[in-house]
């Protein structure tokens, strides 16, 4: 088909559309009665949800191991000291990345150029997956925090090797985790089992999307 | 008043314009409920940045980058659903080849043909369909003049290779 049969095709559905489609006045009027979306209304209410909780769990936990610290150091386990102030480290740093990425996506400025907008857009998606490894590092915390000095002095060896291959499976899964989730992963089996989910497809996207761009700027 | 003569401001906007809305509505969405919501996203987005419009820009290149940076998005979004849209599109295509008069089954096959491009192709298509200068065309997108050309070659290929295929 000769390109100018492909535009006249084009234009001929132009002129259809447009019958078929319209824009009442009423409509854009409604438009115009909306209040300015914020900052939280433009996030659905799960994510509303999640970022409370997550700043609540941070914010009592942080209070906690502080007053542990300061008043009782020398009466609790250290164990479960450090387990409990490294996880709400954890947490606290995927929080801020959280508000970060969810901040910057709502500033973003839709009327620059698509590649500049799309790229900004897709990275801070995609660095979802930082938020994932972050997350992943707290694994091995959760199998000590309940150590004990009197775990320590009559625990049962049996009790004690299980107890340290559960810990050492735990911190090798959590280091691997971080360093492989990677989009260059996506299609491994371990990876579709974690964020095969449907929320995680628009991050997978960004990530695809954010190669397409590469690709589009250096006329590949 | 300011807020009555912004409200007037959009709605003339909107109505010498509606044509960019429907169209890059068309090239990101094959249904018509998709389409519909798409266009109700692109009106908010467009009001919400009309306080920010810069005269430096020409409207239409303004709206434009709105309506498909909307579109990207939006199509990012429901990813699942549009799948399973096109599906239905090519099986709608299909079952009624017969039926349809050449003209009408060009024109499934050049919308089928530009659903199956990347995001930013489409964009592009879309833009050259128009008749747009290539400067233009690059200050849409962001990118230079010269890729824009080199682009346009090979998409322009790529649909008439594909039609080729189709025997038209």
């Amino acid at each position: 088909m000769e390109e100018k049969h492909i535009m006249e095709l084009w234009q001929t559905t132009n002129a259809k559309l447009e019958d078929s489609f319209s824009i009442s006045r009423k409509n854009t009027e409604e438009i115009t009665k909306m209040k300015v979306q914020t900052l939280l209304s433009s996030m659905r209410p799960v994510k509303v949800f999640a970022v409370v909780a997550g700043f609540l769990w941070v914010l009592f936990g942080a209070i906690l191991v502080a007053n542990l610290f300061i008043y009782s150091f020398d009466k609790i386990s250290p164990w479960f000291l450090f387990s409990a102030a490294f996880q709400i480290l954890l947490t606290a740093i995927a929080l801020v990345l959280y508000i970060y990425q969810t901040v910057h996506i709502y500033q973003a400025d839709i009327s620059d150029s698509i590649v500049e907008t799309q790229r900004k857009l897709a990275t801070l998606k995609s660095s979802s997956l930082w938020i994932a490894r972050f997350l992943f590092l707290q694994l091995p915390l959760w199998t000590t925090f309940y150590w004990s000095k009197d775990m320590m002095r009559n625990g049962h060896t049996g009790l004690w090797v299980l107890q340290i291959v559960i810990t050492l499976l735990f911190a090798f899964i959590a280091v691997w985790l971080f360093f492989n989730i990677k989009y260059k992963n996506k299609d491994k089996k371990w990876f579709r089992f974690i964020f095969g989910k449907r929320e995680w497809e628009p991050v997978l996207k960004a990530i695809e999307l954010n190669k397409e761009i590469a690709d589009f700027k250096e006329d590949r | 008043m300011e807020a009555k003569e912004q409200t007037q401001r959009f709605q003339e906007l909107i109505e010498q314009n509606k044509g960019i809305l429907f169209k890059v509505a068309r090239t990101y969405c094959q249904n018509e409920y998709d389409r519909k919501d798409l266009i109700q996203e692109m009106l908010i987005q467009i009001w919400q940045s009309l306080h920010k419009y810069n005269s430096a820009f020409k409207i239409s290149t303004w709206l434009y980058r709105i309506c498909i940076n909307v579109a990207i998005s939006y199509h990012r979004k429901s990813v699942i659903r549009v799948k399973k849209n096109v599906q239905l599109t090519e099986e709608a295509i299909q079952g009624k080849e017969d039926e349809k008069p050449e003209k009408e089954l060009q024109l499934s096959m050049l919308n089928q043909f530009i659903s199956e491009l990347k995001e930013l192709d489409k964009a592009l298509i879309l833009l050259y369909l128009e008749e747009k200068r290539h400067s233009e065309i690059a200050e849409i997108l962001g990118i230079s003049s010269g890729n824009v050309g080199t682009k346009i070659g090979r998409i322009k290929e790529k649909l008439k290779q594909r039609f080729l295929q189709q025997n038209v």
